[in-house]
């Protein structure tokens, strides 16, 4: 699946998560996100980044979600021009070094928007998928 | 594609930019050193187009721009003479290189010759061109120099100096002797005077006067009369005019018809009371940037913005006297800095004409080759887009036009029996509509069979048998790779292969194509295209706690009152019942419980007070009016009735889309009277 390149492990709606670091920006330290003017899912509201607006991901929105959203403390920005507030980060890993990577489960509420799940040090962590992720929040769109 | 190569295309495409308006330029009736200069500057832009060809490695273009290059040799040395027809041809040889560039561009192959179609014409033209007898006539010994000067005068200038005496044309000398210091400045700015005065020739080396130090020159200028007082000689500056060749003494079996207005002027006449065209010498530099270098500029400049926002967030959290001056400053700053921001933009911008200035000769030539007369209207030239954009939609409008004109408009004849006016109309226009310019491209030619386009439709698998389609499906399919219904191609079009390229090119800008049409009464195409940021004149609301701006082009009234009025109440406005919603609803927000005060009559923009579209918007706050820095909002937080954002102090100011608000409003109206 992975060869080479980076894993980041972070904390995003009460559940541990990996992100592919070649799927990334940057991270940012996190900065207050101005609400849109109208109700769109899965979208928290925008920053602006780089000069231009910059959608922050609403976890809410995600199916399966059901404890209370902790505050952000970093933005992770994607290559795809979204932002997805994380809670903390606990490190990274080279990739390669996590255990062996299963496809998620359908059980998995996240597994629409899941490349795999992996295990590491005992725990399995589900890795984001951003491309499925963005399908996912255009589907909902249209949704509506 | 590699930077250099990058800068070399982006050079070609100005080069021809330049080139249009000068060729448009002769065939204005102008001052003949005016139309000079603007053949040689011609002449320099097919050569230095014919060296890039070469070194991107295209040597068929090359010899095509060689070839015209040649033509323009040929009309500065005076063997061709400037008029319509030679300047329509001249056009057309030049779309079809920039045509060619074009294809080039897209990885398409070489032809073997870019000037193929215009081969008769331009073979008539190098024929008319050749001398009888073999060698060209030589009337500089008619000058009044002495004999080194006279031999160091180069082949070019003495056909200059021969043509301008057998149009009648006197030349001047005009001696200047300059400081050693300063002399190459004043030069210019003589050389710069005099070009408004005639076509300078030659700047010769001249013998300095025994009682004076410098450097002297002799400039040969053709032209009725010299008028030094224009030219501001500071002291101690030498300026001599002396007549070195009167036409007069040009044999009469050589002169040339002389103009009227030179033959009944004795010298010395009247210098021309303002130049109209401004001489190639006085062009203004042209700074090439990469378009990455303006962004991060911007972005820099947004990183400023945000610094002076957190400033005036902290100084606003202390309060008291002493914070009001720092904030006027602040103030200050917001407003400097959104003139930056406009005039970065602004060197993205060109003009719509720009655009139009490729589609008036092809219009031309189209209609002479098809024997069909247009009358073409072109409006809104001064609109202004992104380059970029404007560099992309050449090809589009290429297939547009050709469409009207081969498909659209009707033969004189078919038009004539239909009471036509024997002229079809081709209308073009550009308008702004928020964050997006509006293209379209009318005609009133036959329109679209849309039965035709069913049939074909189906017999291409591109409709379902048994299920009617909407007019507007219909319409649609001529966007498909390969749809024609034209059972034979033409060599204009209908091979199928046009609309699609239309379609996918908008795409790909990420706009929007929507054609339409009457039967017999004509077609309209419509190219939405949107612009990434531009500056917008609005009118600042509050409601629900954000601020809003509305585009002033759909503000019709702004009231506030004491009355109270619900979403479905009507208000009335100068004796007009108006509906009344609240923007609130028009977003998804919900109902205000209290009710609103204050609404803005929104209106459709383009139809008349009493047709139109209007709704009473409720909102709670008018501000007041304001400039502001638009900045579209990425795919994934695109919310209807929005068209962007702008960066303020109090926060983001979100930019409606009026024509959206209108829509979302009636459809709540419809709602409420439906009690859904």
């Amino acid at each position: 699946m992975s060869e080479g390149g980076v894993l980041i492990l972070g904390r995003a709606a009460g559940r541990d998560l990996l992100l592919n670091a070649s799927d990334l920006i940057e991270m940012l330290p996190a900065v207050p996100v101005t609400p849109l003017p109208g109700p769109l899912p899965g979208i928290a509201g925008v920053i602006l980044y780089q000069g231009e607006f910059l959608p922050v991901l609403d976890w809410v929105a995600l199916p399966g979600w059901e404890q209370s959203l902790a505050e952000a403390t970093t933005l992770a920005v994607l290559k795809r021009r979204l932002a997805l507030p994380l809670e903390f980060l606990s490190g990274a890993l080279e990739a390669g070094h996590e255990g062996v990577r299963i496809d998620p489960s359908g059980d998995d509420p996240w597994a629409p928007f899941l490349s795999a799940i992996c295990t590491f040090e005992g725990s399995t962590l589900p890795l984001l998928d951003p491309d499925k992720l963005i399908d996912w929040l255009h589907h909902r769109r249209t949704e509506r | 594609m590699d930077q250099p190569f990058e800068d070399v295309w982006a050079e070609c495409e100005d080069l021809f930019a330049q080139a249009r308006q000068t060729l448009a330029s002769l065939k204005e009736s102008q001052p003949a050193y005016v139309v000079q200069a603007s053949v040689n500057a011609l002449f320099r832009t097919t050569h230095t187009l014919k060296g890039m060809a070469g070194m991107l490695g295209f040597p068929s273009f090359s010899r095509s721009a060689h070839r015209m290059e040649d033509i323009f040799d040929l009309m500065r040395k005076g063997r061709l003479r400037s008029t319509d027809s030679l300047a329509e041809t001249l056009e057309a040889g030049m779309q079809a290189l920039e045509a060619g560039l074009e294809g080039l561009k897209r990885g398409r192959p070489e032809p073997e010759d870019y000037l193929h179609g215009l081969r008769r014409e331009l073979g008539e033209l190098e024929a008319l061109a050749r001398p009888l007898s073999g060698e060209s006539q030589d009337l500089s010994a008619l000058l009044d120099l002495p004999a080194e000067p006279l031999k160091a005068l180069s082949d070019y200038e003495r056909t200059r100096v021969t043509s301008a005496l057998m149009d009648g044309i006197p030349i001047h000398g005009l001696v200047v002797c300059l400081d050693f210091a300063t002399f190459d400045g004043r030069l210019r700015r003589f050389s710069d005077g005099l070009a408004h005065q005639g076509e300078i020739i030659s700047t010769l080396p001249w013998e300095v006067p025994e009682d004076r130090e410098g450097l002297a020159f002799m400039i040969l200028i053709a032209g009725a009369s010299l008028d030094l007082e224009v030219l501001a000689a500071e002291p101690g500056e030498i300026l001599e005019a002396r007549l070195l060749a009167d036409p007069v003494r040009v044999p009469q079996s050589l002169r040339a018809e002389v103009p009227a207005e030179l033959e009944s002027s004795p010298l010395p006449v009247e210098p021309e009371p303002e130049a109209p065209t401004t001489p190639v010498s006085q062009e203004s530099e042209i700074l090439r940037l990469p378009a990455q270098r303006v962004e991060a500029l911007e972005a820099r400049l947004m990183s400023v913005a945000q610094l002076r926002d957190s400033v005036s967030g902290l100084l606003r959290g202390w309060g008291g006297d002493k914070t009001e001056a720092p904030l006027e400053i602040l103030g200050e700053m917001e407003a400097g800095l959104l003139n930056v921001q406009k005039a970065l933009l602004q060197m993205r911008m060109v003009k719509v004409d720009t655009l139009f200035s490729r589609i008036e000769p092809m219009v031309r030539t189209l209609s002479r080759d098809m024997g069909k007369p247009v009358r073409l209207t072109l409006q809104g030239g001064d609109l202004e887009m992104e380059r970029g954009i404007v560099g992309r939609l050449g090809e589009p409008f290429l297939h547009l036009v050709r469409n009207a004109l081969d498909h659209g408009l009707e033969t004189p004849e078919e038009r004539r029996a239909l009471g036509k006016a024997e002229a079809g109309s081709l209308r073009i226009s550009a308008s702004q509509r928020g964050r997006s310019i509006r293209f379209d491209i009318r005609d009133d030619g036959r329109g679209f069979d849309l039965a035709r386009m069913e049939e074909k439709g189906l017999a291409m698998g591109l409709l379902q048998p048994g299920l009617s389609a909407s007019p507007e499906r219909l319409h649609r399919l001529a966007l498909e790779p390969g749809f024609s219904t034209l059972d034979r191609a033409s060599q204009i079009s209908g091979r199928g292969v046009g609309m699609d390229v239309v379609r996918a090119e908008i795409e790909t800008l990420g706009g929007e194509i929507l054609l339409s049409s009457e039967w017999k009464r004509g077609s309209l195409v419509r190219l939405t295209l949107p612009l990434s940021r531009v500056v917008v004149g609005c009118l600042k609301v509050r409601s629900r706690g954000q601020t809003f701006g509305i585009p002033l082009g759909n503000v019709l009234r702004v009231q506030v009152g004491r009355e109270v009025y619900h979403g479905g109440d009507k208000v009335k406005v100068l004796g007009l019942e108006i509906p009344f919603e609240s923007l609130q609803v028009c977003l998804g927000q919900g109902d205000p419980p209290e009710g609103q005060r204050a609404f803005v009559v929104l209106s459709q923009p383009g139809g008349t007070a009493g047709a139109s579209l209007e709704i009473a918007l409720g909102v709670d706050e008018v501000q007041g009016r304001a400039e502001i820095l638009l900045r579209s909002l990425p795919e994934l937080a695109q919310i209807p009735g929005i068209m962007g954002g702008s960066l303020q102090e109090e926060g983001i100011l979100w930019v409606l889309d009026p024509e959206v608000v209108l829509g979302l409003a009636m459809d709540s109206l419809m709602r409420r009277v439906a009690h859904v």
